[in-house]
């Protein structure tokens, strides 16, 4: 099928509005944020999609799936556009990006049975904002909160800034619908638990789009008590020592909303205000007033027992500060847009690992090492560090960030910096044991480690795969490694 | 057409630490860079090339071998050939012996034009290439922030001059010394990613006395007439930081800073 064909058989079932053959708007969807600034400086290398097209119901979403399964289309699934791993960018001549903007209803809040039901195209702001008007709260706050939308964020499992008490997206769904390239629409019904075989919610959240095409989705709700909020912060010795406290705090059961520690660089460009060249530790207690309570004295005796290597206590006004400025919103991602179109110069990357406690140390120190005497555009480098931001019983995750002074064409950073730097951290990270992605999700530029993250259990992805989508239509590249896409990343 | 670009790789002032406790620059590990007005010079290099393919672009660099990396790094983007004109004996050459040093080798070739950069980071006394004009009675013009191209190839182009209050523009009869400023914006691009490990050794020629044939007390510190008499470093102090809010006295402080220095 060439495009004209396509773009006429699609007008046979989708009204003219409900297709977008806009250069401009192709060219945007034809990437995401993993590669900012060669799409900023439009170089990018790869195809743009056939079209981006707006169904209004799952009954739609199913036709259009029908249509590329039969027809051998590649399709890419897309909420708020805010990947960051190139879930979203597109390998293929032919393909349809499936949009979810008009499927864009809050369906239903149950205060009482604590949840909710939304379409895939609602924005977790808007949610949030009905829910905190009821005096209740969703609990997931990406730093992507006021732009990413319901279907992407289940799709990617992805995760907020107060993960260690509410849980990641994977905690809170309760039930969806997605519907497959067949067109076969599947409802997981909204229980509070239960022991019906294996957790099928699974093969849809993290599925980036790859196995369905998530329409709806059910998510807990929280009473939320931002009057109950207290915040602590201090200036650390070293990143161990933060670690060690993170991880007194958790083993001994305390659940705070924030808990992270950030390594001197890090913590240089977040906190300018109190940094004094220092690693930082940062916690938020939040909840009912009991709970605040004894967390708060949970945090001080952790602190307490690891207090040599406490340098400096810090204002909770200042972390307080810190904690209402996280956010980015459309303008902070377009304001960067515009910066990249008139300087050489990008707000960075990071590039998010997980492992338990004791291996994050080693992880953190292997990647530091290894960027500094083998990348060999260190010089380069203006920012290296990291910091852990979610923690659990058995251990954390470390968020490397990095910039550099880009000393290259646009369409060459990804392969000169990005690229290089993340393959250090992700080929320490599974040398020893850890998660090579925390919560961006692998998309497709991490495929290539897809197999080794799994090991021997790749074979039920694989298998999931040749399932639900024999004909390889769902985001082709994305998640599972293929020959073809490798000229866009190496 | 034949162009000759003369560059200098020179300290990378902006890498400079400085120990506040002793008042001195740490010079030590800081990195050369190319001099930014001659990087704009090699960019307009590459204009004219890029709109017509059989122009040759000769790079000419008078620095010691420790630069060859970065020479390589420049042919890498497509220029034809670079020299280096590097000899023991040349060390210590003040900007007239360098001019002559020069202009003994450029008085050998054939040329259209010769471009250059108009000041360097690190000497700033811009005398090179109006002494290299004047051994090879070349006009010379500096402070260029425009080249015509169109008129380029004719031999008689217009240059725009930046002359402080305003700019002015010349007609210029080739050949002539061109001498850009970084003011024209003329960007160097970047080696592309396929051409990092290009292998461009064989474009590199290194002249030494022996081509050139001065005697030694002709070039170096003895043939230097001129002598730096005193070099001083800039006190600077350390400054406390000012911590303010965003409230009205916040936004006061910082408009008052801004003020202060002439920056509103």
């Amino acid at each position: 099928m060439d495009k004209a064909t396509l773009l006429e058989e699609l007008s046979g079932f989708l009204t003219k509005d409900q297709i977008n053959t806009n250069y401009d708007d192709l060219y945007d969807a034809s990437a995401d944020r993993y590669k900012k600034y060669a799409k900023a400086r439009k170089v990018l290398d790869v195809p743009l999609p056939t079209a981006i097209v707006y169904p209004n119901n799952t009954e739609e979403v199913s036709k259009l799936l029908v249509f590329c399964n039969d027809n051998r289309i590649n399709v890419i699934p897309r909420g708020g556009k805010t990947a960051t791993e190139g879930g979203l960018e597109n390998w293929k001549e032919l393909t349809l990006v499936i949009d979810a903007d008009r499927l864009n209803k809050i369906i239903k809040v149950d205060e009482y049975n604590m949840q909710a039901t939304v379409e895939a195209g609602v924005r977790l702001q808007e949610l949030e904002d009905v829910l905190r008007a009821r005096g209740y709260t969703t609990g997931h706050s990406p730093q992507s909160k006021p732009v990413a939308k319901f279907g992407g964020l289940v799709a990617t499992r992805s995760i907020g800034q107060f993960s260690t008490l509410y849980g990641g997206i994977e905690d809170m769904v309760v039930g969806l619908e997605c519907v497959f390239p067949n067109g076969h629409i599947s409802r997981i019904k909204n229980v509070s638990r239960r022991a019906g075989g294996p957790d099928i919610r699974h093969i849809a959240i993290g599925n980036e789009g790859t196995l369905c095409y998530i329409t709806e989705v059910t998510v807990k709700i929280f009473k939320h008590f931002p009057e109950n909020n207290k915040f602590y912060g201090y200036l650390i010795k070293d990143v161990d020592t933060g670690i060690k406290v993170l991880r007194e705090v958790m083993a001994n059961g305390y659940r705070p909303s924030v808990a992270r520690t950030y390594s001197e660089e890090d913590a240089h460009q977040h906190f300018y205000h109190f940094h004094k060249d220092k690693c930082v530790l940062i916690f938020m207690a939040e909840g009912n007033k009991d709970i605040v309570e004894a967390t708060c004295r949970g945090i001080e005796a952790s602190v307490e027992k690891f207090k040599d290597g406490i340098l400096e206590y810090v204002d909770s006004k200042l972390i307080e500060s810190w904690f209402n400025h996280l956010n980015w919103s459309q303008k902070d991602i377009d304001d960067e847009f515009e910066g990249m179109l008139e300087k050489d110069y990008h707000a960075g990357f990071t590039t998010e690992i997980s492992a338990d406690w004791s291996t994050i140390p080693q992880i953190y120190a292997n990647v530091m090492n290894r960027v500094r005497n083998e990348f060999p555009r260190a010089h380069d480098l203006t920012m290296l560090g990291g910091h852990s931001s979610h923690s659990y019983i058995n251990g954390t995750n470390m968020y490397f960030v990095y910039n550099y002074n880009i000393n290259c064409e646009p369409e060459d950073e990804m392969r000169i910096y990005h690229h290089p730097l993340q393959t250090i951290i992700v080929e320490e990270t599974l040398k020893l044991g850890g998660s090579m992605c925390h919560h961006h999700g692998i998309g497709k530029y991490r495929n290539e480690w897809t197999k080794e993250e799994h090991g021997s259990a790749y074979y039920m992805l694989e298998k999931l795969k040749e399932t639900f989508d024999p004909n390889g239509i769902m985001n082709f590249g994305t998640i599972y490694p293929q020959e073809e896409g490798v000229k866009f990343q190496k | 057409m034949n162009l000759i670009c003369l560059v200098k790789f020179v300290p990378d002032v902006e890498d400079f630490k400085y120990d506040v406790t002793r008042n001195v620059l740490i010079r030590e590990n800081v990195k050369m860079i190319l001099n930014p007005d001659d990087a704009c010079a090699l960019a307009f290099c590459l204009k004219v090339k890029e709109k017509d393919p059989d122009t040759f672009v000769e790079i000419v660099s008078m620095a010691p071998t420790s630069v060859v990396g970065h020479l390589e790094d420049l042919l890498r983007r497509n220029f034809d050939q670079a020299t280096l004109i590097s000899d023991r004996m040349f060390v210590g050459s003040d900007t007239y012996v360098t001019s002559r040093i020069l202009a003994r080798y450029l008085e050998g070739k054939t040329f259209d034009c010769i471009l250059t950069g108009t000041h360097s980071l690190d000497g700033d006394t811009s005398h090179v290439p109006s002494q290299v004009g004047e051994a090879l009675h070349l006009h010379q013009m500096s402070n260029i922030v425009k080249i015509e191209e169109t008129q380029f190839k004719t031999g008689w182009p217009v240059v725009d001059v930046d002359s402080e209050r305003f700019i002015s523009s010349y007609r210029v009869g080739l050949p002539a010394i061109l001498s850009v400023s970084k003011e024209s914006k003329y960007k160097l691009p970047f080696v592309k990613f396929k051409n990092l490990e290009l292998d461009v050794s064989a474009k590199i020629k290194i002249i030494t006395n022996r081509e050139l044939g001065f005697r030694a007390d002709e070039v170096g510190l003895e043939g230097s007439l001129t002598q730096v008499a005193h070099t001083f470093t800039k006190n600077l102090q350390k400054e406390d930081r000012i911590f303010v809010k965003t409230d009205e006295e916040g936004i006061d402080t910082v408009y008052d800073f801004l003020e202060a220095k002439g920056f509103i």
